[in-house]
Formats: C-alpha cells, structure tokens, sequence
C-alpha cells in the first residue's frame, strides 16, 4: 500500500505518522490517532460533525485530504479544554441542556468557538448564520444558540460565570431547569459511541445490498472475495445456524436475503476484513446472479387481484389491518347537518439522526456472543438473535451504546445479526460503521400513508360520525408497522369524544424501503388528516377553529375512541394556553381579510436571510461590505 | 471512498504543470478538494481510485490576488471566504460577499476556491454569475516545452456548457481577473433547497452604479444562474437600466423580460416567476448597497 509521511501538530503536539494518501484528516484523527471526539455524521460535508481548526480557520476534516494537513497546526474538541476541564462555550451548552444525544454536540461546540473568535459580539441572526454549516436533528436547535448566547455574554463579562452553574433545585426537580449529567462528556467529545469504539484484533465489516427492488437470488459466489488479502470472512444466509426471522411484531426479515431480495438496499452478504477499505473491496468479489421479479411500488397496487406476493405466509400481501368500530356510523352520519368528505397523503420520512448506525459484535471468554449497538430496543434484540444464531439466552448478551440520535429509527435488528455472525466465524471482535447513504437507504422510515376521511357535525359543530380509512405503505419487511397501525387506528379521530366511529387502518407489503418506527408512531399521519378536517368544518361552519375543538374536546368522563373511560383530561388547558401563546384572533376563518395581526411579532420567527455579519456593530474591529 | 497510489503537493507553478503533464491517465487536480471527496461515494462515482491527485493548494504562484488598471487578478486559491473577511476585496467586489454568504457554509468557505467553482462549470454554480457580472477572465498555464505559457479567455466562453469548459489536457487554471468596481452596490439573490449547503435552483447576481445624484443608473450588470446549461449575463435587461432615470416602474418592466431566457428542464414555471422576483430584488438591493457605498466612499474621501 502506498504510504505518504504526515507532519503536523495536534493540540499542541506533534505527529509524525505515514499514512494511505487516499486518506482524510477525519480517517487520520480517528483511526491513526483514537480522537474520536470528531464524528462523522455524512462524510460529505454536510453535517458539521467532524469539523476541525486548521491553522486556525474551522474546515469540515471528513472534506480534508489528510495530505492537506501537512505542516499544519490543528486543533479539535479534545483540543479546547484541558484535560477534565470545560471551556465557557462547553459549560454553556451543558447548562442549557442543549446537548441531547450529543452526537452532532463536538462539531457544535467547535463552530460556536469558530463564531465567537470571529465575532465575539456576534448577535443571535449572526451565530445562526455562522453556525449555518452544522446539522442537529434533536434540539430544534434554541438550546443550542441560547447556550452560545450565554457563552459570548460571560466571555464579555456581561454576565458572571456564575450563570454557567446548575440551577438551583427547591424541594423538587420538576418545574426546575437541571443539567444533564451526561453533558459534559458530550460537550468535550469524550463520549464513545459505537463507531468510536475499537478492540483488540477488531475486523472491519462491509455489506454488499441489493441494487434490485424484487429478485430472486439464483446463485451466489463468494469464493473470490473469501480469497482477498485481509478479508477474514463472507456471510450470508446459508451461515444461519437457528430460525432466521427478525421484527417488532412478525419476525419476516432475514439477518441477510434469504433466497430473494425485497428492496434495494437490503443486505444480501457481508465481509470481514482487518480493514475498511479491504472490506469494501472484497464486495467487488462476490457474484451474485439475480432474477428479476415483478415488483410493487404502491400501497393500492398490493391489494389489487393477481399482485405479486411477496412474502409467503401473507397472500394478499398485508402485513396488518386494525379495524375499530364504536356506536352506530350510519345513524352518526344521518344526525349530521353537514358532511365533509377529503382525501390525505403523507410521505416517506427518513430519521436522519446524526449517528449512523454502527456496532461491534465479539465472543468473549464464556462464548456469549455480545453485541454493543446504539439499539432501542436490546432486550428483544437479544430474544430474537438467540434464536437466529441458535445459542441458549444467557449465551447472548446486547450491550447499549450510547444513541446518536434514534427516533424509532434503531429499534429493528437490521446488522447486529451479521455482526455477531461473523464474530461467531472468526473469533475477533467485528466492527460495522454504515455511511450515511447506507444507512438512508437500508433502514425503516415513516409510513408514507393515504387517508380517506368521513366527518359529519350537526350546525352547532358536534361531530355526530367519523369514518377514516388509512393504507399505508410498509415497505418490503414488516418490522414495527403493527404497532404503528394500532397507535394509528387510537388516535385517528383526534382528542375528540365522537360517539359513532368506524376506524380501519392497514398497512401492506411493497417493495419500497420497509417502514418503521418513527416518532409519534403513526400519529402524525392521522392527525394531519383529522386536524385538517376539524379546520374545513370551523370554515363552512363559521366557528373559531379554537370553538369549534372546544366543543368536541375529551373530558375527564368521556370515552376515547376504543372506549376507554378517562379520569383526567387535558386539552382544555392546552387550548387555553395556545390560544393565549399564540395571540390568536378569535373568530372563523373565513371573518378576516386578507392580513391578519397574529403572524408576526414576539413568538414568530422572521423568514431566513443571509448576510447578519455584514451589519457592522460599533464595538467590532474589522467587518466588511 | 477515494483512493490514490500518489498524493503531490507541488509548490511551483511550473512543477505543478511538470507533474500534471506527466500524469498517468485518470489522475486528477484539485484544490479545496471538497467536491472530489463528496462525488467519490455511494450515488454518485462510488469507491474512485485515482493514481495521481495533485494538489494545487500550496502552488505559491496560484495564492493571494494582485489589483492594476482597475482590475483584481484573483489567484486560483483564493478561497470562498476571502471575499467576506478581506476588506479590499469585500470593496471592489461589491456582488462577491453577498454571493460568499450564500456559498456551502463558513467551514467549506475556507476550503473550496472561486476557480474551482469555475471549472466545475456546473449549471446551477452560485460562483458563475457574479463573475461574469465583473467581466471575468480565465487564466490557464500550461507547458511548451520547459516554458510556463499563459491564455486568457472570458469565463462566459471557457464554459462551455454544463460540466464542460475549454480546459485542455495538460492545461491549469491559474487566476480569475475581474472589474473592480468600488462605488458599486451589489447585490445575489439565491433559492436553493435549503439555506446552507446548497446549490442554486436559481441566482442572480447584480452590480449597480448610480450617479452622483442617486437618481440615474450609471452602470447596471446582471447575471442569471441556474436557469439554463449556462450562466448568462442580461445585456438586454442591462441595457434598458444603463443611463436612465432610477424608478420603480422601470425596474418592474426592465424584470419582465429575462423570463423568457429560463431554458431549465425541470420546474420552468417556478423558475420563471423566481426570475423576474430575482431580477428585481437583485437592482433594488443592489441599489440600496449603491447608497451605502456612496456614503463610505465620502467618508473615507473626507477622512483622506
């Protein structure tokens, strides 16, 4: 392998190491020398994870040749502080909580330094801007700019330091602000996340998927790969030794195609090498000859006479349907005065959490096969893969590692099953890290759904009726889609006590990416629908959207949709207070003009523009333009 | 992934052309590098090995920017950045800064080049239209024999359409020479998917001279992106501003016509309405900068 030197300093120090030219500054700083404060989060200058000062000036490192570096001075997270101690901008993230899953938190804190240094004046528009180039998927991102806000204020003096410590607490934590305990190793990168972990002897894996939506596998060659320089081991299903099946609720995916492929992306074999780049190379060396099949790619098309099957056990194609009936819907509809009748789609959604997944699977001196993984749900992971690798309980053990950000989107086994198989072959710890275009394309998303919706309201805006219909769209693999149905099918009609009700959601097989988990678990689709139509009934009706919830609210006493009695109900007070957070103007949507005086003022968020720093404040020394 | 058997980092112009010249086929010159590392992955090339990557980035002769007879002569690695934090070039371009702080994010800024945005000669490049506002030229080195020799072309003809320019083998750009254009307001409006990290759907990049009075357009220039194989410059629309009267109601007119210039393949109609917005903004804004320039111009006179 072709090696180049590499001299430069690091925090201070200097490295002299020789290293692949191919490389970047993130590989060099993580893999050559374990700081792995610097994440990377896309590898394609995206995120800001594994943002770095080069002589001074912040770069993305995942962009960085490692070349580049030569003779250069940098500084990372680990950087910042001395060693256990926090600089102002990390103790002020930790005090605003604005560390959550602390994935995207190091490359935060860097850019925030790189703000402050430029502009220690810079106002809330400016930090924005500046910290336009990094990428949070938990805060929203508020907690984040208030805690650069307080940085900037007490490196100013304007504020004591004291404003960095932990709140007081009364006689209760609740409705006082507390640290988190786990901030500080987030805000100083100090936290390993699985990707960050390494072992002794550790092999690196590489999968190859599928590039088809639906094909049956007619043969598989791994004999060339197998024989590659550092490859360790290939697997694929025929490596299975128990009942191969993983889900939430029907175990239906294989740990890797087993015989045909469902989706592009799915994993059809993998490879352990003693590095990344052999790993990935060997890919090339496996032969994979595929049929194509007829495959479906819409949510109606599953359920029409004669579609393809594409999984055995269900014929017709559904993976589930939740129907839920409550009174008389036809006696509902006929006490209506007014009927609204509309049709709602919503999309596929990815999670997008900064971290992608990753894990490391070895056999430790007992033979219990232990995978460490950011998984959501460990303790069926590990029922599910003591049946796949066929061992008793207590010889599998599923170790949680810290969670970059999930979001329902790791609570599916989808590669700790080919971890711990290869651990299993080889004996040496295996390490997976998926890049961030393997993780889009493999993992579950949000259920992309269509909803046909009935509402009938008598004049004073009681619903009498509700009747909704949802298909969605489960993708290739069942997954978590049962239950996302059942959360669907509760809440479909919203916090309203509506007496007749005929609910029916269903989620069909297709051969698009399987859908899953994802926050709000099939909420969101129905609400959209059902909110929306509470608004078109306030319109023809000419209540205040406000009245008209009002009049159809849960209350402590009312029946909920699957006739649960309630004691306690709260959506008054929710009304109550958006009402008044909001400075609604009261009155039916049709009453006003064209302008209304609610949309803009304290609360509300101005468009997004460019170009804060050009606004010279007086204190600053050198602005431009 | 990218991979390569010799990374070089020449620091002379005439090393840097040596070793391009002697480059085995596929090798590849860069200067930011943050184009070549997101397109070798998944989607786009894949895993690339390439056997020569050439760094233009420590090329002594390619760095900092020269002024003379009212022209800037922007070296080949002047970085996006440049245009926002130094003040002679934030002066006498007036467009760049606006256009700098809409490009990637302050990270990439300090990587990736004007010339290399060039190069790339992609359709929707946010760097295009703003040069060709200034009457940018391109500067390209190349060997006879032992001898450094040099041409110059306009940047509107080195690119030739999208992904193409008139760069021959062997050949490296080395400068990018613009107007400078003190006394200007400028101006770049620019929609993308989302405001970092985005290419342009579409940009227009405005610079705009009044006379002393503030109420006569002296000099207009605009230059649409994103809208076609190519960036154009609005000599038409330029031309119904240049000399008259400032107003509200000419501005309006004078934005009606690039409409018809928009020659996309996909969302035509957004783009058309985004044009004639853009093409107003662009002037009015530019205008306003006019006013503050002006002003600090008489200042820094009164001051002198």
């Amino acid at each position: 392998m072709p090696e180049l030197e590499l001299n430069f300093e690091v925090n201070g120090r200097t490295v002299a190491k020789r290293i692949n030219p191919g490389l970047r500054l993130l590989d060099v700083l993580r893999d050559d020398l374990n700081m792995t404060g610097t994440k990377e989060g896309c590898g394609a200058g995206e995120c800001g994870t594994c943002s770095v000062f080069v002589d001074g000036k912040l770069v993305k490192s995942c962009l960085m040749p490692a070349a580049k570096a030569e003779g250069t001075r940098i500084e990372t997270v680990e950087g910042l502080a001395r060693p256990g101690d926090l600089t102002v901008i990390q103790r002020a993230f930790y005090k605003t909580g604005a560390s959550q899953c602390g994935y995207c938190i190091p490359g935060m804190v860097m850019a925030a330094t790189s703000a402050l240094r430029d502009n220690p004046d810079a106002g809330h528009e400016e930090i924005k801007e500046r910290m336009g180039g990094n990428i949070c998927r938990c805060t929203g991102y508020t907690k984040i700019i208030e805690a650069v806000e307080l940085a900037r204020d007490v490196i100013a003096g304007r504020m004591s330091p004291a404003a960095l410590e932990a709140d007081a607490v009364g006689e209760s934590y609740i409705g006082n602000s507390v640290r988190r305990i786990d901030a500080p190793a987030k805000v100083a990168g100090r936290l390993k996340y699985a990707g960050d972990m390494i072992m002794p002897d550790m092999l690196h894996m590489a999968v190859l998927r599928s590039p088809h939506p639906h094909a049956e596998i007619v043969s598989m060659d791994t004999s060339a790969a197998r024989a590659m320089p550092g490859v360790e081991c290939v697997i694929t299903s025929e490596d299975v030794p128990g009942v191969d099946g993983f889900g939430v609720f029907v175990h239906d995916q294989p740990i890797m195609a087993r015989g045909k492929v469902r989706y592009v992306g799915e994993a059809v074999a993998a490879v352990a090498a003693t590095d990344e780049r052999s790993a990935r190379r060997a890919l090339a060396g496996i032969k994979v000859t595929y049929r194509e099949l007829p495959g479906l790619f819409d949510a109606a098309d599953a359920l029409a006479p004669g579609a393809p099957v594409l999984h055995d056990y269900a014929p017709d194609n559904i993976v589930k349907h939740i129907p839920l009936r409550k009174g008389n819907i036809e006696a509902g509809f006929a006490a209506a005065d007014l009927i609204l009748e509309e049709n709602f789609s919503t999309q596929q959604v990815e999670h997008a959490y900064l971290e992608p997944e990753a894990g490391i699977a070895y056999v430790d001196h007992d033979d219990v096969v232990t995978v460490i993984s950011p998984s959501q749900n460990i303790t069926h992971h590990r029922h599910m893969l003591a049946a796949i690798i066929d061992r008793p309980i207590q010889k599998v053990r599923f170790i949680m590692s810290p969670v970059g950000g999930g979001f329902g989107g790791k609570e599916d086994m989808i590669y700790q099953g080919m971890l711990a198989l290869a651990a299993m072959q080889t004996h040496k710890p295996v390490r997976i890290v998926f890049t961030r275009e393997e993780s889009i394309v493999s993992t579950a998303k949000r259920h992309p759904s269509r909803s046909k919706v009935r509402m009938g309201l008598t004049r004073a805006g009681r619903i009498t009726a509700m009747e909704f219909d949802m298909l969605s769209d489960g993708g290739a693999y069942g997954m978590s889609s049962e239950g996302v149905m059942r959360k669907a099918a509760i809440l479909s009609c919203g916090p309203y006590e509506i007496d007749n009700l005929k609910v029916d959601t269903t989620v069909v097989y297709t051969n698009n990416t399987p859908s899953g988990a994802f926050r709000s678990f099939g909420g969101m689709q129905v609400q959209f629908a059902t909110e929306s139509m509470v608004d078109m009934a306030a319109e023809k009706l000419g209540l205040d959207p406000f009245e008209i919830r009002r009049r159809n609210m849960m209350k402590p006493g009312s029946l909920t949709h699957t006739q649960q009695k309630l004691g306690t109900a709260s959506l008054g007070m929710v009304l109550d207070a958006a009402e008044k957070g909001s400075r609604w103007e009261a009155g039916a949507p049709t009453v006003r003009g064209a302008t209304r005086g609610d949309t803009h003022g304290a609360g509300t968020r101005e468009p997004c523009k460019l170009g804060e720093r050009f606004a010279a404040g007086p204190e600053t020394k050198e602005r431009v333009a | 992934m990218l991979s390569c058997r010799s990374y070089q980092m020449p620091k002379s112009l005439a090393e840097a052309l040596a070793l391009w010249r002697g480059a085995p086929e596929g090798s590849r010159l860069i200067a930011g590098a943050t184009d070549i590392l997101p397109w070798a992955r998944e989607g786009r090339a894949g895993d690339v090995e390439i056997d020569t990557l050439i760094d233009l980035s420590r090329v002594a002769e390619l760095s900092g920017y020269q002024q003379k007879d009212g022209r800037i002569r922007l070296g080949a690695n002047v970085v996006w950045q440049d245009f926002l934090t130094d003040p002679v070039l934030a002066r006498s371009l007036p467009c760049m800064p606006f256009c700098s702080v809409w490009f990637a994010d302050d990270q990439i800024r300090q990587q990736a080049t004007l010339a290399g945005n060039l190069v790339n000669a992609s359709p929707a490049a946010d760097g295009t239209p703003p040069v060709i506002a200034l009457n940018g030229d391109i500067e390209i080195a190349r060997l006879d024999g032992d001898t450094v020799v040099t041409r110059t072309m306009p940047v509107a003809d080195f690119i030739s359409g999208p992904g193409r320019t008139d760069l021959k083998p062997g050949e490296i750009v080395v400068a990018v020479t613009v107007d400078a254009l003190p006394g200007y307001g400028g101006s770049y409006q620019k929609v993308g998917q989302r405001r970092s990290l985005v290419i342009s759907s579409v940009c227009c990049a405005a610079v705009v001279k009044t006379d002393p009075s503030g109420k006569v357009f002296e000099d207009v220039r605009l230059a649409l992106g994103g809208v076609g194989p190519k960036p154009m410059r609005l000599t038409e629309t330029e031309a119904m501003l240049r000399g008259k009267a400032i107003s509200a109601d000419l501005i309006e007119r004078a934005s009606a016509g690039p409409v018809d210039l928009v020659a996309s393949r996909t969302r035509v109609d957004y783009r058309r309405t985004v044009v004639r917005g853009f093409v107003r903004a662009a002037v009015e804004d530019a205008l306003a900068h006019a006013a503050q320039s002006a002003q600090s111009e008489e200042k820094e006179t009164a001051n002198a």
